[in-house]
């Protein structure tokens, strides 16, 4: 197996940066007593800038594949590589632009490259890392000799009062359960090439590794679409349903996020962390960057005593995080972090950088380990 | 480096392993069907009843085992010993609350005193008196990490679930919201004993481990096995 190093970053971030007090003229209006839970979600979750697909009008600039293929044209031009030598694309998406076919398939097409081996990633945040690990262990095994990984979301049109209507009026009080994401998530795309070598100038990083761990073996789903609800008493999929209106007015269609549950799943990805700290014989004090795909605000008080006392914690100084001014992009932030790591901090030969995503949907834990290399 | 940095080196790596055991089964609480059917709200009033009879015991005994354990520790370390028999004295009322909260859940007291231990209990108490009747029992650092931190985590998930589902009381609730509330300062308390120069017992870290490890799973059972005598 060959070493393998991300020789190339790029991002999408459509539109001008939409400011808290913006936000509801692109998503739409629910009720007042909606908006003043978004205002006090937008205080917890500190974003103060995002990007949306959709513009003020109802219309849309890109579409998710779209934002897809630009953050992927973006990331080979930073490599200095033409997309059309790539053998390999993985893309990872929360939810396609269709249904049918493969989400892949779609960027491919956006794309407008040669035929080439493919593969669709569909999850919360996590399927940025199952992304990325799939292209790096085509390289890794000469599977493949150029490939690309993409994270890319289109959040907002998840948002639209229509999508709530049969459950939630202007009279209704308002769910945390479906304000929190929709005040939280936002659009873009994030891309990364992966080579045999490292770039002949300029930075690469060599991925060390990418570890996941799935913990649907004992939560249920936690961040999901699909269903009315969580519980085991009402979550027919919404295509068991005999209608896809019978299944809208159900309930079953809204993006939601259970909350008991999410700090649930806390202790299992510290225990993970944990665990990865040994299996690599890890010094906490030796990363450089941490980049952690959620905000620090969320990192549970309790949890950060464990972390401190076991000598696990990496000092809060090194985290990295651009969540307050690109907002939380879901699978595509780990990869828009990275690419605005690479661009604007000043890395050098040795440093290590530890990325973090760990996933609400149904408890899955993911670390990414990489050196930086200079051929300065 | 110093030996104190050493000592500290130690104790990271000891609560690390103990957090890698606890994080696995405190997930796996959400599985175990009492707790399933509390947050998929599929709970009776009785079967929160014979939740706290079936836990009854485990809490009387808390305190008896320690002090069992306290009894094992031989010079020199009967500093240490002292802990032991704090703690216990701290616990030992504790069964008094879970009585109150079983009669407010209009349990009968006398068919309290007479209930048996479940199968996973019976096998937990065996486990934690063999445990404490050994020499120097320090391993059970590792059985109080669990029994105190899935305690807590139990309590406060049990807690919430039956609040939002059932409209359960306070009162009924006491000895829950209480152990929700408090046993804050055990992850303080142990990591001050391991400080005390007990690491250096040969192969203690492994045994500490591993006793919590055992724990875990009995604990698990004893919820598994609810209404089984």
């Amino acid at each position: 197996m060959t070493d393998v190093f991300i020789t190339g970053v790029g991002k999408c971030l459509p539109g001008k940066p939409v400011s808290n007090d913006e936000i509801s003229a692109i998503i739409g209006k629910i009720s007042d007593r909606s908006d003043s839970l978004g205002a006090a979600t937008l205080r917890k979750n500190g974003i103060k800038k995002r990007y949306y697909a959709l513009t003020a009008n109802g219309d849309y600039t890109h579409t998710n594949a779209q934002m897809a293929a630009e953050a992927i044209h973006a990331a080979f031009a930073h490599a200095k590589r033409s997309p059309d030598s790539a053998d390999y694309l993985a893309t990872s998406t929360t939810q396609g632009d269709y249904l049918v076919p493969g989400f892949a398939s779609a960027v491919h097409g956006e794309l407008g490259i040669p035929p080439l081996e493919l593969a669709s990633f569909q999850s919360v945040c996590a399927s940025s890392l199952m992304a990325a690990k799939s292209a790096w262990l085509a390289v890794r095994t000469h599977e493949a000799r150029l490939a690309v990984a993409s994270g890319s979301e289109f959040s907002s049109r998840w948002f639209q009062p229509g999508f709530y209507q049969p459950f939630y009026n202007e009279s209704s009080k308002p769910d945390p359960e479906l304000e929190f994401l929709r005040w939280t998530l936002s659009d873009g795309a994030g891309a990364m090439v992966f080579e045999p070598e490292p770039k002949p100038q300029g930075i690469s990083l060599r991925v060390d590794w990418i570890k996941q761990k799935s913990f649907a073996d004992r939560f249920p789903p936690c961040m999901y679409a699909g269903a009315a609800s969580n519980k085991t008493t009402n979550n027919q999929p919404w295509n068991l349903y005999n209608s896809p209106a019978e299944a809208y007015q159900a309930g079953a269609i809204a993006l939601k996020q259970d909350f008991t549950l999410l700090y649930k799943m806390f202790p299992a990805w510290v225990g993970y962390y944990l665990e990865l700290l040994d299996k690599y014989q890890l010094d906490p004090n030796d990363i450089d960057y941490f980049l952690p795909h959620y905000s620090a605000q969320s990192l549970g008080q309790e949890m950060k005593k464990l972390l401190i006392k076991t000598g696990a914690m990496i000092p809060e100084e090194r985290w990295f995080s651009n969540l307050v001014h690109c907002g939380n992009t879901g699978t595509a932030s780990i990869f828009i972090m990275l690419d605005e790591l690479v661009k604007t901090q000043p890395l050098t030969a040795g440093q290590k950088i530890l990325c973090f995503v760990p996933e609400s949907g149904r408890g899955i834990c993911s670390f990414m380990h990489l050196s930086v290399f200079d051929n300065n | 480096m110093t030996s104190s940095d050493l000592q500290l080196i130690s104790t990271q790596q000891v609560l690390r392993q103990l957090t890698i055991v606890w994080a696995d089964f405190e997930s796996r609480l959400l599985q175990v069907p009492i707790i399933f059917r509390a947050i998929n709200n599929q709970l009776q009033l009785e079967d929160y009843r014979r939740l706290l009879a079936d836990h009854y015991h485990q809490v009387k005994e808390g305190s008896g085992w320690i002090c069992r354990a306290a009894s094992s520790i031989t010079e020199p370390y009967l500093e240490q010993r002292a802990v032991f028999i704090g703690h216990a004295t701290t616990e030992h009322q504790d069964y008094k609350m879970l009585e109150r909260c079983y009669q407010a859940t209009g349990g009968d007291i006398n068919e309290l005193h007479k209930q048996d231990k479940n199968i996973g209990s019976e096998a937990l108490s065996a486990w934690m008196y063999y445990k404490a009747s050994q020499p120097n029992p320090f391993d059970l650092i590792g059985a109080m990490f669990i029994i105190e931190g899935l305690g807590k985590q139990f309590a406060q998930t049990f807690a919430e679930a039956l609040q939002h589902n059932m409209g359960i009381s306070v009162e009924q609730l006491e000895f829950y919201t209480y152990h929700a509330e408090h046993d804050e300062a055990h992850l303080d308390e142990l990591e001050a004993i391991l400080n005390t120069g007990i690491l250096t017992i040969p192969n203690i870290r492994h045994e500490i481990i591993r006793t919590a490890k055992v724990t875990a799973r009995l604990y698990l059972l004893q919820l598994e096995e609810l209404g089984n005598y």
